[in-house]
């Protein structure tokens, strides 16, 4: 990592491969190696929003058949907690870009410090929702067959919704914690230092796929707690 | 380590010219924009309450697919990309409702048959489904 100031000045390219650590070989400088790590992320955001715009076709589908049920079952979950639930994801968006910046900015330690935040809005989260989950286990507001929620017996379409919302908010809650490790990840190489202003990808990268937890969540929330 | 580059200028920051104060700006906007939606949402809004949801929540999500995601200063191919994935996915939209909705009732799922033909017996919450069709 001592050649790191080298590999700030190196931007020219043709000596880059003797002074960068973080360059490929196959790579013609770090510019083209971040261009292609960059678009290879969003190719794979790309797949992700297309995983889930299945399961929103879903929700799409069946709030159309069974409009009324779909309405007063969103009523029968907890907006409070799903108000702050959204807050949270929102705020450890926010830390996460500014984690970034920070360590654009050549400051590793506010970044860690940011992104530990983030993790522990990622851990809020989760646990907001297990205890929602719980709080609809013991309704019996469950997905297909098990479904015995006494408030909506009788509604056509009513275990429909509640399949719904296991599958899209459990899909996503996995993808919580899978944003979790990758964050972790990242805050292990913010703090080594293996991550500074001149080599960020690995941060910026982690940081995106945050914000696609993030953007999920943003459509899944008024889908299922408001409307 | 950290602290040495502090001053270094950043060769590959094309994208990273605005400050901290654009992040700031688009966390306040995501709030106020989540509690708009939590109180429009529980308004009784008839037929507009689901589509000022969607476009509360498309708004939300273009900022930060632009900021947070820096999309709005990305390379042009990344665009590209993202755009390409959002219109397959109205394409998987328009063909599953264009379905749907040109079907003959019989056709449907037996579900919303019944539900169509004694939709009477479900029971419903005036509050809650004021504008039952």
């Amino acid at each position: 990592m001592s050649s790191s100031d080298a590999a700030v000045h190196g931007h020219g390219g043709h000596d880059e491969h003797d002074s960068n650590p973080h360059l490929a070989h196959h790579f013609d400088s770090i510019a083209t190696q971040n261009h292609a790590s960059r678009l290879g992320m969003w190719l794979f955001l790309g797949t992700e929003v297309l995983l889930f715009a299945g399961l929103f076709l879903g929700y799409a589908v069946y709030r159309h058949f069974y409009h009324d049920t779909f309405r007063f079952a969103s009523h029968t979950l907890n907006l409070t907690l799903g108000t702050v639930n959204t807050i949270v994801l929102i705020s450890s968006s926010f830390t996460v870009a500014m984690a970034y910046h920070m360590v654009k900015k050549g400051n590793n330690k506010a970044a860690a410090g940011l992104l530990v935040f983030t993790i522990l809005c990622a851990l809020a989260f989760l646990c907001i929702k297990a205890f929602e989950y719980q709080h609809k286990f013991a309704e019996g507001a469950l997905p297909g067959k098990w479904f015995t929620f006494e408030e909506m017996k009788g509604m056509p379409g009513a275990n429909m919704f509640f399949t719904v919302y296991f599958l899209t908010t459990g899909l996503h809650a996995f993808h919580v914690i899978v944003g979790m490790a990758i964050l972790m990840w990242v805050l292990k190489k913010v703090i080594k230092g293996q991550v500074d202003a001149s080599y960020s990808i690995p941060v910026e990268l982690g940081g995106l796929y945050w914000h696609l937890v993030d953007l999920v969540w943003i459509f899944l929330f008024p889908l299922l707690y408001l409307i | 380590m950290a602290e040495k580059n502090k001053q270094a200028a950043d060769p590959s920051a094309h994208e990273h010219e605005h400050g901290a104060g654009r992040y700031v700006l688009i966390w306040a906007a995501l709030l106020v924009f989540t509690l708009t939606t939590v109180i429009t949402g529980r308004m009784d809004l008839g037929g507009a309450n689901l589509p000022l949801a969607l476009i509360i929540a498309t708004v939300k999500a273009t900022l930060v697919v632009l900021f947070f995601m820096h999309l709005w200063d990305s390379e042009g191919i990344n665009r590209l990309v993202f755009g390409v994935a959002l219109l397959f996915v109205l394409v998987l939209l328009a063909g599953v409702f264009g379905d749907l909705l040109t079907r003959m009732p019989d056709a449907l799922p037996t579900g919303q048959h019944a539900h169509t033909l004694e939709g009477g017996d479900m029971p419903t919450t005036p509050a809650l489904n004021p504008h039952a069709e």
